[in-house]
């Protein structure tokens, strides 16, 4: 791969460990190591300079919630053009969901989607497996098989397991190959049909709602389950404020349990949405102004672990229904740190210290690989930030095959000019 | 002649204006006259065509509709659709594509899913009238009972209108409520707890009990239809339960003739269940007079909303 | 009056005046001349008036005035043919207000006068016409105006008239009546609608 040195001139490089920013070339061989960091370096015959003069190196950004859509849904996202999607958002590395079709839940699976992303994905991308059989609830999948192929998590993918014994039963036995049980805690019996956080929007707008207790409950109950059994949870997409709360107690009595957030719960509450845009539609849905606020501040002071997109992309047809109708999610890869450095970082609510650390240093953590810094001798996994410049989102803009986004006819502050990795360099 | 700007749609309350909300209805009592008249058509419609597109199943609103639209001498086309049909197959963008083939100046819809009739509205120069779209909105039904109260009440701001019922799934209760709230008339509810949300509109007073709505003293009582084909949970024990709590019944009556409050519901009434039969029967029911001013009101919407039907 | 001191916007609309018709005294003379030939033709019959809304209404309410002056009364209804126009699709920007029509006798067998305040092409009297018609079945309607200014479209004819004037056919004849315009002088005036106001048939 690569062939191709390159020296990236005149950036300044941002790290996990501190706010500030150091000047300095960047000189990446063609195997795709970074040789050399410092000033005025020179590049030798034959490789490419990229001029990054106002520009931002940032290590690249790792996302453990996607659904890229194959096999099987392959007329909303394909794995090439959801790595496609992620290199113009800076993420170099993912997870996906295994609510494809069928539903990865055994080992054979786990391979053949690995031996498909290593076929046509320019990034890492890691297949994570279902913690029951078809995501049906019922009975376990095949852990040992999975765990051998070497899946980083186990989930249901947007789908709580119902009872709390089957739940009991596969955190018990995932212990036993040290598998992370990730939950997207929901309680069906409460959100049923639900489309929208349950509220004066939800009554004003006349759709069913999705109390914030369906989503509260089903977070004590796996936090509850994971102290019991000691096994490793991972909460997906938090949206409240009380269900916040309850993963802080839950961490400061050892209760070993993670958690992460989306840019859109972080940024936008239900009072956004108008006119039944569905693009505004997600599982869990947009909540209050507080949660938002509160979500923000558990990202901020560490309760919150992890930033991931929960990129899930459907059909733009798929999208136009009523709202009640309408399928959950949009697509975030391109997205998320265009969004977080529009609505925070340019601000100053935190510095690209704490993005790369919640959205590239720990997300990696999480299934146990190293982070990817910008040094002398690690491989280059890094992207070219311009927040000079603006990005206007609109459906021409994104490379995703499903451009929905809720930040559709925003411009937002900042601008990624390019993605290197594995040798490679991505404008 | 007036300031305000024609409309193409009338798709919700929320977004009128309370003078054009005052203009439909100041337009509603000449039609309603013509009834009065052995020939009840005016050609002010004459060669157009409404089509009336039901995706759930009501009788009188479309009949309403149609008698409306007959009185001013459109052409009525009624297109019922049963909701397996679309579920299985035609989506909805095309549907719209269908209609748009059989250009209709007035496209009157009702529909289960909340914000299906904005969909059509944008994706059509008909006019479109939303019927009754999920638990969102159904306007006419929210003009009609205003037109009703001024009637009795003309001057209406500052009287007190309480709605009986379940309004958590009630697009009539929304509607209505946001309507008289416009016009200053104020608004309270009463409904087991089950059925009146926490997040209503700010302005519905929670009332407890018939001694609370009483000693509220509101000019009218307006009775809620049970929807028992709703009840997908059980928010109250059993429609005995209910008539007992909340049902209009002759002991009710003498509180209502106290303070000599009108009776008001949407229909069909579930006789028993919200109403007896002899509340049926109060002398200061308006349930009927809701009928009559139903088609008028719907005779003023057709006359008010101006299709962009040549811009297809 | 000095027009050359009203070369200003004579209302909200910016219309401006050219020349007036009629003063005020004016009008009640073809007011009197209107009532003298109804008196003449129609002493002895059931006769009822109806006034096309709004100042034909006014018009009706005079002649009836001084008809009853000299002991003949007759009743007076009021007519909105809103909902009878043929131009209703090129209603522009405005929402039209609509008016009860009042009729408040039996059409049937009665000789019926319509009044309007102007006759023009015509259009008016014949959606009048037919509100009439659906209100019942006259013994005789006529037609009463206390302007014709020409240029009929269709072959409707009025039967008494306050005076004849000649117009050209993009000139707008307005009438102001003090009842209905009460912040505007009376009279009859010949008005140079402002350029893109739309033509509006009378």
């Amino acid at each position: 791969m690569g062939g191709q040195s390159r020296l990236f001139k005149n950036g300044r490089i941002a790290s996990a460990d501190s706010p500030d920013l150091r000047e300095a070339d960047v000189l990446v061989d063609a195997d795709g190591i970074i040789t050399a960091i410092g000033p005025a370096l020179t590049a030798s015959e034959g490789s490419e300079v990229i001029d990054c003069a106002g520009c931002l190196l940032v290590p690249g950004m790792f996302d453990v919630h996607v659904h890229a859509r194959e096999p099987g849904f392959e007329h909303k996202e394909t794995l090439a053009t959801c790595a496609a999607a992620a290199l113009h958002g800076g993420v170099t590395g993912l997870v996906l969901m295994p609510d494809t079709s069928p539903p990865v839940d055994s080992g054979n699976l786990v391979k053949s989607a690995m031996d498909l992303v290593s076929e046509v994905s320019a990034i890492p991308m890691y297949q994570s497996g279902c913690l029951t059989k078809g995501r049906e609830g019922k009975e376990l999948a095949g852990f040992s098989g999975m765990a051998a192929r070497g899946v980083p998590m186990l989930t249901d993918a947007d789908r709580t397991v119902p009872c709390p014994d089957v739940m009991r039963r596969c955190m018990e036995y995932a212990c036993d190959f040290d598998l992370l049980v990730t939950s997207h805690a929901d309680t069906p019996a409460l959100s049923k049909a639900g489309a929208i956080n349950e509220g004066s929007v939800s009554y004003r707008f006349g759709l069913p709602g999705i109390p914030a207790i369906s989503q509260e409950i089903a977070i004590d109950r796996d936090i509850h389950v994971a102290r019991h059994t000691r096994a490793r949870l991972h909460l997906q997409q938090l949206s409240t404020a009380c269900g916040l709360a309850s993963v802080r107690r839950a961490k400061e009595s050892g209760v070993p349990v993670t958690c992460e957030v989306s840019p859109q719960h972080l940024v936008l509450c239900e009072d956004d949405i108008q006119d039944y845009n569905t693009h505004f539609k997600f599982n869990p849905p947009l909540r209050s102004a507080g949660d938002v606020e509160a979500l923000a501040a558990g990202l901020i002071d560490g309760s919150i672990d992890v930033i991931a997109s929960d990129h899930a992309p459907h059909t733009e047809f798929e999208k136009s229904s009523d709202f009640g109708s309408a399928p959950f999610g949009a697509s975030g890869l391109e997205t998320s740190v265009l969004v977080l450095y529009d609505r925070f970082i340019h601000g100053g609510m935190f510095g690209w210290d704490l993005l790369i650390q919640r959205y590239s240093v720990a997300p990696r953590q999480l299934i146990g690989l190293e982070p990817v810094g910008i040094a002398e001798g690690a491989a280059a996994e890094f992207f070219v930030f311009d927040p000079a410049a603006t990005t206007k989102i609109t459906r021409d803009s994104l490379r995703t095959k499903s451009p929905v986004s809720p930040f559709f006819g925003e411009s937002l502050r900042g601008a990624i000019r390019g993605t290197t990795v594995r040798g490679e360099w991505f404008p | 002649m007036s300031e305000l700007t024609p409309r193409k749609d009338l798709l919700d309350i929320e977004s009128l204006e309370r003078e054009e909300i005052e203009y439909v209805l100041e337009n509603a009592a000449p039609f309603k006259q013509l009834f009065q008249r052995s020939v009840k058509k005016v050609p002010t419609l004459r060669g157009k065509t409404v089509l009336n597109l039901f995706y759930e199943p009501s009788t009188r609103t479309s009949s309403s509709f149609e008698v409306a639209a007959n009185r001013m001498s459109a052409d009525v086309t009624n297109f019922t659709v049963s909701s397996s049909s679309v579920v299985k197959g035609e989506s909805l963008l095309d549907t719209i594509e269908t209609l748009q083939a059989m250009r209709s100046d007035y496209i009157v819809i009702r529909h289960q899913a909340a914000g299906v009739p904005g969909i059509v509205a944008k994706h059509t120069g008909a006019s479109v009238i939303n019927a009754g779209d999920g638990y969102h909105a159904h306007p006419t039904q929210a003009l009609l009972d205003a037109m009703t109260i001024r009637e009795v009440y003309p001057e209406y701001p500052g009287r007190r209108v309480v709605i009986v019922g379940d309004i958590l799934h009630s697009r009539v209760a929304r509607s209505t409520s946001t309507l008289l709230n416009k016009l200053g008339i104020e608004v309270a509810v009463l409904g087991p707890g089950s059925l009146v949300p926490a997040g209503r509109h700010d302005f519905m007073t929670r009332l407890r009990s018939w001694d609370e709505v009483f000693d509220w003293k509101p000019d009218a009582v307006y009775l809620l239809r049970v929807q028992m084909e709703r009840q997908e949970g059980q928010f109250f024990p059993s429609i005995a339960e209910y008539h007992k709590m909340y049902g209009m019944n002759s002991q009710r009556l003498v509180g209502m003739r106290k303070l000599g409050a009108y009776l008001m519901h949407p229909g069909p009434v579930n006789r028993g269940v919200e109403i007896t039969d002899e509340a049926m029967r109060y002398e200061r029911s308006l349930i009927s007079t809701q009928v009559e001013n139903g088609i008028a009101v719907r005779m003023a919407v057709l006359h008010w909303l101006k299709p962009e039907t040549d811009k297809d | 009056m000095d027009l050359s001191k009203r070369q200003q916007p004579l209302s909200d609309t910016g219309d401006i005046i050219q020349e007036e018709i009629l003063s005020p005294e004016g009008i009640q003379e073809a007011t009197a001349l209107v009532a003298d030939a109804i008196a003449r033709g129609c002493a002895g019959d059931d006769v009822a008036f109806l006034g096309i809304y709004t100042r034909g209404v006014t018009f009706a309410h005079r002649v009836a005035a001084l008809l009853k002056a000299r002991g003949l009364d007759f009743p007076v209804g009021t007519l909105d043919i809103s909902l009878y126009r043929d131009d209703f699709d090129n209603r522009g920007a405005d929402l039209p207000r609509l008016e009860s029509s009042d009729v408040p006798f039996a059409l049937d067998g009665t000789r019926v006068i319509l009044f309007d305040e102007v006759i023009f092409t015509g259009r008016t009297i014949r959606s009048a016409l037919d509100g009439l018609m659906d209100y019942g079945r006259p013994a005789k309607i006529e037609l009463a105006v206390l302007i014709d200014r020409g240029h009929r479209e269709i072959p409707i004819q009025p039967d008494y008239v306050g005076k004849k004037i000649d117009t050209d056919r993009d000139q707008y004849v307005k009438v102001q009546f003090h009842e209905d315009d009460e912040d505007e002088e009376e009279g009859v005036f010949v008005v140079k609608k402002r350029s893109d106001s739309p033509q509006l048939p009378a």
